[in-house]
């Protein structure tokens, strides 16, 4: 299957269109500047700011309900992405899904409100500090017209690679044909957190960045929002619409070495990048231009052009990074520098990486002027915080991609829970627990004892659910931060206070280079978290997942919760899936003759069989079990097995027209937990009529 | 400087959340990094921080810290010249 870019929204400090967005970078015009929106004492740090207030923002979206900033950023960009794919109104029938990262969240306004909700005042805008939240508002406003959507939403929460992350698995969706409209990328406004946060880090600019410069002296911060839309080609072929560009192929790995820095050897960085090559089929000299994340920190800069020189040797492509343009848009980067590659190829360009002068050793060097030639293949590179590095190919051409049902076949998962003080100091050294919170301790030793029970040293991924986040490190830090008015805060706290920071921890102390993510969306994190390994599972690109669920309670943001009745549920789980055929069923009656085949299998029920459910979908047990007759059938046979169509589905029996197989289902039984269906079922007999005669 | 050695023990040890440690535990001629205590690049921030709050000294440059860092001894030679507070 191939899979059509057919929209791009793109807001930034470059411009609020992609029209604007692609004058700027054509005309070298920066955004970086002063402070405009954001109110921070830090006014000496320049910033890639959108140039408009909330007020404003609402004022030109029609907008007038309290939302945080980044929800005002992504409904923008995600309109104009809808608007540019000819979907101003889009088929609420079929199954959309809207996926969209961010770290900061409402972020924002909880800064802004602190001290209100210690008075008991302006609570309705508790419930928004979760990422989760800004997702659901921003897919609530998604058309401009009284209009609702009831998409799939997830909110990948990996930092600074969070909106790659979203794009990954809007294909993976589209792959397995969960979904037939992608919406996918992410959303990041400016807070006094992250800005404080980075500044403890002292890697921020006081001057305007300086990319891949030997000179260089840091980021300077940015927002904005930037989303893809996906469809299969052929969909957006049948309604008309202008493919843009392909998917070409994408991976994300853990880089494994550090909370913050990046190995010098860009481990991780070269290995999703070789990953998105691989399943693109295409070789590093295919590659016309690179987006780097080149987010002009020392580290950074070096470690990605370590990457680059270790894939690409001496035949480097044009790099250039973008930030020097629009600033570091953190979660949103992915995205808003996916939809200006589109931009790149559409209009035959390669950006210009600005204000470079000087080389030194062991960094590329970038393009610096725009370089007006075609581009067929781009690579845009978006790391983030604990290694978490993804790369995406966008093509001119079309790139076949695999694609398979959604089938799963996880043998019972190995749960371990909320481990007492014992078992934490012999899973995680005192070395190693030095900056951990007392939760997090837990949860790495729930990880290391699943991983011991079930044999699996290093699982293919390693994927977070969390609605809150790492509250206690959070909490540490926007406290200090509001005491101190942003004035001698510790780094600690920040490091630890992003989502994905349980996930990359563990992936760090046990050197796992797998795939690494975490979701935010209330309680249906859980369920975010495995619909995206189910998928992976279904597609072959990964075998096993360990699953952390993950929250803290912290007695000052329990407090502001209680405001609202609610509560944080404190969490430590870690559960290791196997994706297994054998060993769940066995074949206890087989006759076969001339044309057909009967089997009669019979499931252990020690491991019933977990089929999933795709959140926000009506569930259809029937429709599960069929899919699992096909993969069954398939996989005794060695070859695909699909029914052609069913028709008179019901419990018992599903037939196709052809009458090619015969299935009955003589027991089952659905529960729903969760928005999780577990179908387990004992029995059931197939007939199959071989088209083949060496059966 | 004896004492003020002592007591920059105490605060690195609150600092970077030695919980089972004493400041006697602390070599005061031991590099603090690599071996040693075995500090990272997020131990020289907090230790940055450390001395601007502590000690009124502020470090723009991050990279200045290598010196400084390089023992207990070090860090309160560079201390008792420079601070501020």
């Amino acid at each position: 299957m191939r899979i059509a870019v057919t929209g791009i929204g793109a807001v930034s400090a470059i411009g609020i269109t992609c029209a604007q967005t692609l004058q700027s970078l054509l005309d070298e015009w920066s955004g970086i500047g002063k402070m405009y929106a954001l109110s921070s004492n830090h006014t000496e740090l320049p910033v890639g700011e959108v140039p408009y207030s909330d007020a404003e923002l609402k004022d030109l979206l029609g907008i007038d309900e309290p939302m945080p900033r980044t929800a005002l950023l992504g409904i923008m960009a995600a309109r104009e992405a809808l608007r540019t794919a000819g979907m101003p109104i889009v088929n609420s029938q079929e199954p959309i899904a809207f996926i969209s990262g961010t770290t900061v969240g409402g972020m924002d306004l909880t800064e802004q409100h602190w001290a209100d909700y210690q008075e008991g005042k302006a609570i309705e805008h508790i419930r928004m500090h979760e990422a989760g939240e800004t997702t659901r508002i921003i897919a609530e406003h998604l058309s401009p017209f009284t209009f609702h959507l009831s998409p799939f939403i997830a909110t990948p929460s990996t930092a600074c690679s969070s909106a790659l992350n979203a794009i990954m698995l809007g294909a993976n969706l589209l792959r397995t044909g969960q979904a037939k409209t992608v919406i996918a990328g992410g959303a990041e406004s400016l807070s006094k957190f992250h800005l404080n946060g980075f500044n403890t880090l002292m890697i921020l600019d006081h001057e305007a960045c300086r990319p891949f410069d030997a000179d260089r002296a840091g980021l300077n911060l940015g927002e904005g929002a930037g989303y893809l839309v996906l469809e299969r080609e052929e969909d957006a072929l049948a309604r008309g619409a202008k493919i843009l560009a392909y998917i070409g192929g994408y991976a994300n790995t853990c880089d494994a070495y550090h909370q913050t820095a990046s190995s010098a050897d860009g481990e991780g960085a070269y290995r999703a990048m070789k990953g998105a090559l691989e399943m693109a089929h295409l070789n590093p000299a295919d590659i016309d231009y690179v987006n780097a994340h080149g987010t002009a920190t020392p580290n950074n800069d070096l470690s990605e052009s370590a990457a680059l020189l270790r894939l690409f040797g001496n035949h480097m492509p044009a790099v250039s990074s973008t930030k020097a343009f629009t600033g570091h848009t953190t979660s949103a980067s992915g995205g808003l520098e996916a939809a200006i590659c589109v931009l790149a190829m559409q209009h035959a360009f390669v950006p210009a990486n600005l204000r470079w002068s000087k080389t030194a050793e062991g960094l590329i060097t970038p393009v610096c002027h725009t370089e007006h030639k075609p581009l067929r293949h781009v690579l845009c590179n978006a790391f983030g915080f604990g290694g978490n590095e993804s790369a995406l190919i966008l093509s001119t051409e079309a790139i076949e991609l695999s694609e398979a049902p959604m089938t799963q076949w996880f043998n019972e998962p190995i749960h371990v829970e909320m481990v007492n003080d014992e078992m934490v100091n012999a899973f995680v050294s005192p070395a190693e627990a030095r900056r951990m919170t007392p939760q997090m301790r837990r949860i790495v030793a729930a990880a290391k004892k699943a991983m011991q029970e079930s044999g699996v040293e290093q699982p293919d991924a390693i994927v977070c659910a969390t609605q809150w986040g790492c509250m206690l490190q959070s909490m540490r830090f926007l406290q200090d931060m509001i005491a101190s008015d942003e004035q001698q805060l510790k780094p600690t706290p920040f490091i630890q206070s992003t989502h994905n920071t349980v996930a990359s921890l563990i992936a760090i102390l046990t050197g796992n280079h797998g795939y690494n993510a975490t979701y935010s969306q209330g309680k249906q994190s859980m369920a975010c978290a495995l619909t995206d390994i189910r998928t992976q599972m279904a597609l072959g690109m990964i075998r096993s997942a360990l699953v952390l669920e993950f929250d803290e309670q912290v007695e000052t943001w329990d407090q502001v919760l209680s405001l609202i009745g609610d509560r944080t549920e404190n969490i430590a789980r870690a559960s290791i899936y196997i994706y297994r055929k054998s060993g769940l069923y066995q074949i206890v009656e087989s006759q076969k003759s001339q044309d057909k085949s009967l089997y009669v299998l019979r499931f252990n029920p020690e491991h019933p069989i977990f089929a999933g459910h795709f959140p926000g979908q009506p569930i259809v047990p029937g429709a599960c079990l069929v899919q699992i007759a096909e993969d069954l059938l398939s996989d005794m046979l060695g070859h695909a097995v699909r029914f052609n169509s069913v028709t008179n589905l019901k419990f018992r029996q599903a037939i196709t027209p052809d009458k090619e197989v015969l299935m009955t289902i003589t027991e089952s039984k659905c529960t729903i937990e969760d928005n999780v269906s577990h179908v387990m079922y004992a029995q059931f007999a197939a007939t199959y009529m071989c088209p083949d005669s060496d059966l | 400087m004896e004492q003020l050695i002592e007591q920059l023990k105490a605060q690195i040890i609150e600092a970077l959340n030695f919980e089972d440690m004493t400041p006697a535990d602390i070599d005061t001629d031991a590099p603090l990094f690599g071996e040693g205590l075995g500090l990272d690049s997020i131990d020289a921030l907090e230790l940055i921080m450390l001395m601007d709050r502590e000690y009124g000294i502020k470090l723009a440059d991050p990279k200045a810290g290598k010196a400084i860092f390089q023992s207990v001894r070090t860090m309160a030679e560079y201390i008792q010249a420079n601070r501020t507070k």
